[in-house]
């Protein structure tokens, strides 16, 4: 018979902070991109 | 004072505008199309803060930061 663990996480889980983009301005590099349709 | 440069291209779209740089052949996507209305008052004569007049003053200081991020790119001199 399989034991369980149980994992007990003392208080809560913090969730990764998002990172948000609200620049507004976005730069796009095209170099080597000769050729591409 | 800024303007556009005079290698840059501009072309509006739905979701704000595209600027090419033919000098640097820099590509950069201005996400607000009230940017490109900010960009273009930028003739040279007029201020920074006086082509942002009609942007909410909440949303100014992202804007400045976009038109710096332009002059820093060359797409604004």
């Amino acid at each position: 018979m399989s034991e369980v663990v149980e994992l007990v996480v003392d208080g809560p889980v913090e969730e990764p902070a998002l990172v948000e983009e609200d620049l507004l301005v976005e730069d796009v590099s095209i170099d080597g991109m000769c050729g591409v349709y | 004072m800024l303007a556009l440069h005079p290698q840059v291209s501009v072309r509006p779209e739905p979701f704000g505008a595209l600027l090419y740089h033919f000098g640097t052949r820099r590509l950069s996507f201005l996400k607000d199309r009230r940017l490109l209305d900010v960009v273009q008052r930028l003739d040279g004569s007029t201020s920074v803060e006086a082509a942002l007049a009609d942007v909410p003053e909440m949303e100014r200081a992202a804007f400045r930061s976009a038109l710096a991020t332009l002059e820093q790119t060359g797409m604004l001199t």
